[in-house]
């Protein structure tokens, strides 16, 4: 006769050691060699904590007028905080004129503001706003910094600038309060259709009214010229990093692909470009475009020594980023691309909505690395005379009052560049936890 | 069936001849599938079975020898490729789905970009599919997430979703544990008796028996024999064919 399987009923694991004082001992004084290890550890910790504190605060000088005061104060066992709070302002934006700096923080607000959206619950289109920043925000932040005469061609572009910061922002809170897009409320609002069709032409009327509002204002809007000799500190930091890295991406994608390409010639001149500027040092490019290039261009034009610069970081960044970017479509299994291919998808298509989605997921530890990499890598523009955050760091030193005070505004520059680079890090921690969830076992 | 028109051929393959590197995959394979009808393909490894369906859809191309799907020329060099594989759906020994969209969003992929449906016709198509092979309850979870018989039903649902007029099965069950097998079999049984055009490169000979209308075997890249399931299995011809279905009854 057939026996009946009954499974056994599920039972609880059994208590384990818990509380602080097992966790302790398990973790920390397991045996002799675990204790010593802990011992050793906490006390080398303490060491160098309490050396650091003392230095930077207990002993540290708060208040002098130079460095002769401080040293006759406390000696070299504290630090001498006031060269740096006096250098403050031109450590953050350079020689940038005093009146005019509320333009670089606006500028960077709008970066802001353009960002916000991104992260709010319930708006859809976070491609696209993405998207808008990367193309448009950069015409609006270069007339907030650079200011100057404009032409119609820039007028244009800066109008559109503008544009787009509005329209993020309908887009993200049409979004949110109804769930509709802009066209589609617009449509049922104004036409009270929900034609497709209808709403596109409403949408697309909508957008061009804006725009034509924002170049009328953009026109009467004028702000005075800050030539790049004037910028420094953090905000050329910023500056160029952020346009190395918003370029390296798109440029590392194209040059990926270029180089996996079925085609001799795409495919050949990707590897030359990238093979060249990775076999160069940075600060060698920096060199050769900050010295060789004027002697290439036609006579007569004069490209700026700043631009010269970003074009340099811009090269180096892609051509990294490219290499970063076909580790990742190489670990995209074959598989991957017959499926795509036997569901008749073209080269395009398989490309944006199979295989990069997949290959940028896996990459990102690596590509945020590189944006890591690539903030640090700006301090070599100091050696072609431009004055980003650590040089201008160096240069508190050499002021009179303040002669030979490097150790202080080199910790505090460390610690503005540690900031910045683990909330990257952070964020591509976060970033990673939330495209995973859910999605594997 | 005698007397009656023959039916459409959806896939006519003329003296296909294909190699990798030296090593001659296909030799002179010709094959005729007519509408509605399920041939199954059995032989050892590296006989050149899934080699023949993949020039089919074009994920191999064939150096001598004339393939038509569904009328049109498959030309050399794959020049046509995307309408043919257009007509033809295809399922893979590893489902290869794409583990970064929702199952709902693997059946919709091709619907919208590949063919221009809007966006709520292809969720109604796929979910028809994904009920069908009966996963709809699991729409809007990831692949990963599946068991390996629910994955390889996704990926049928996803196939027919490009509405293909012949289906083509590369050992679809192979990687997968016993249990799950049946599952994925009865879909595809179902899918036969709804008629479907199929050609299945499987050991499941059981299948082969319910459904199919024409076994062949395969070895060397030739077609050794072939013939409907009762004959095939009783009275083999050759020796080869003889050989292996020892091994695998």
């Amino acid at each position: 006769m057939t026996m009946i399987f009954e499974p056994k009923a599920d039972r609880p694991p059994p208590p384990s050691e818990t509380g602080l004082v097992a966790w302790l001992r398990q973790n920390l004084f397991k045996d002799i060699p675990n204790t010593l290890m802990t011992i050793l550890g906490m006390y080398l910790a303490f060491t160098v904590l309490s050396w650091v504190l003392d230095w930077a605060l207990f002993n540290a000088v708060w208040d002098a007028d130079t460095r002769r005061e401080c040293l006759d104060a406390v000696g070299r066992s504290g630090a001498c905080w006031p060269g740096v709070v006096e250098w403050l302002p031109n450590l953050i934006y350079g020689l940038y004129p005093k009146d005019a700096v509320w333009r670089i923080n606006l500028g960077f607000l709008a970066f802001v503001l353009w960002m916000v959206p991104l992260w709010l619950p319930r708006v859809k289109s976070k491609v696209a706003i993405g998207l808008m920043a990367v193309i448009l925000y950069p015409f609006l932040a270069s007339y907030f910094f650079l200011g100057g005469e404009k032409g119609f061609v820039w007028t244009a572009l800066i109008a559109a600038g503008v544009w787009g910061l509005v329209w993020v922002w309908a887009t993200a809170l049409c979004e949110r309060a109804t769930d509709l897009s802009v066209g589609a409320w617009l449509g049922r609002r104004i036409a009270g259709s929900s034609d497709e069709q209808i709403q596109k032409r409403v949408r697309q009327g909508a957008a061009l009214l804006l725009y034509v509002i924002c170049f009328g204002l953009v026109s009467a809007w004028s702000l005075e010229e800050v030539r790049t000799q004037f910028w420094g500190g953090l905000f050329l930091t910023l500056v160029i990093s952020g346009i190395g890295i918003t370029f390296s991406l798109p440029a590392g994608i194209l040059l990926a692909l270029g180089r996996r390409s079925h085609l001799p010639v795409i495919s050949m001149l990707s590897t030359i470009f990238i093979e060249l500027f990775r076999s160069v040092p940075l600060i060698t490019i920096l060199f050769m475009f900050n010295t060789m290039l004027p002697l290439f261009m036609p006579e007569g034009t004069d490209v700026n020594q700043l631009v010269r610069a970003i074009v340099a970081v811009c090269l180096f960044a892609a051509a990294y980023m490219a290499e970063v970017i076909r580790g990742g479509l190489q670990a995209i299994p074959k598989g991957q691309y017959e499926a795509a291919a036997s569901l008749g998808l073209g080269y395009w298509q398989t490309t944006t909505q199979v295989v990069m989605p997949q290959a940028l997921k896996i990459m990102i530890p690596t590509i945020v690395g590189n944006f890591i990499g690539l903030f640090k890598d700006t301090t070599l523009v100091s050696i072609i005379g431009l004055f980003d955050l650590m040089n201008m760091a160096r240069a508190v030193g050499e002021d009179t009052d303040w002669l030979g005070l490097f150790i202080e505004p080199f910790f505090f520059v460390s610690l503005i560049y540690f900031v910045f680079c683990y909330a990257m890090s952070s964020y591509s921690i976060g970033l990673e936890a939330k495209l995973s969830k859910g999605r594997d076992r | 069936m005698s007397g009656s028109i023959p039916r459409r051929k959806v896939i006519e393959i003329l003296k296909l001849n294909k190699w990798f590197g030296q090593f001659h995959v296909l030799k002179d394979v010709d094959l005729t599938v007519r509408e509605r009808e399920i041939f199954v393909i059995c032989g050892p490894s590296g006989s050149g079975k899934s080699t023949l369906i993949r020039c089919i859809n074009q994920l191999e191309h064939h150096q001598q020898g004339d393939i038509l799907v569904d009328g049109i020329e498959v030309e050399k060099g794959g020049r046509n490729q995307e309408v043919v594989r257009k007509t033809t759906g295809m399922v893979f020994q590893q489902f290869n789905l794409f583990p970064h969209l929702t199952v709902l969003d693997n059946c919709t992929l091709t619907p919208t970009l590949g063919l221009g449906m809007p966006r709520n016709d292809a969720e109604d198509l796929a979910m028809l599919h994904l009920k069908r092979v009966g996963i709809d309850d699991q729409a809007m979870k990831y692949p990963l997430q599946l068991s390996g018989g629910q994955q390889q039903r996704v990926a049928i649902a996803r196939s027919l979703c490009t509405q293909p007029k012949i289906m083509l099965f590369d050992e679809p069950t192979s990687a997968l544990d016993p249990e799950m097998i049946k599952e994925v079999l009865d879909v595809m049984v179902e899918l036969a008796q709804d008629g479907m055009t199929m050609i299945c490169v499987t050991h499941e000979m059981g299948f082969a028996r319910q459904v199919a209308d024409k076994v062949l075997f395969m070895d060397q890249g030739e077609i050794v024999e072939s013939g409907p399931p009762g004959d095939f299995f009783a009275n083999p011809r050759y020796d080869r064919t003889q050989q292996f279905l020892a091994h695998i009854l």
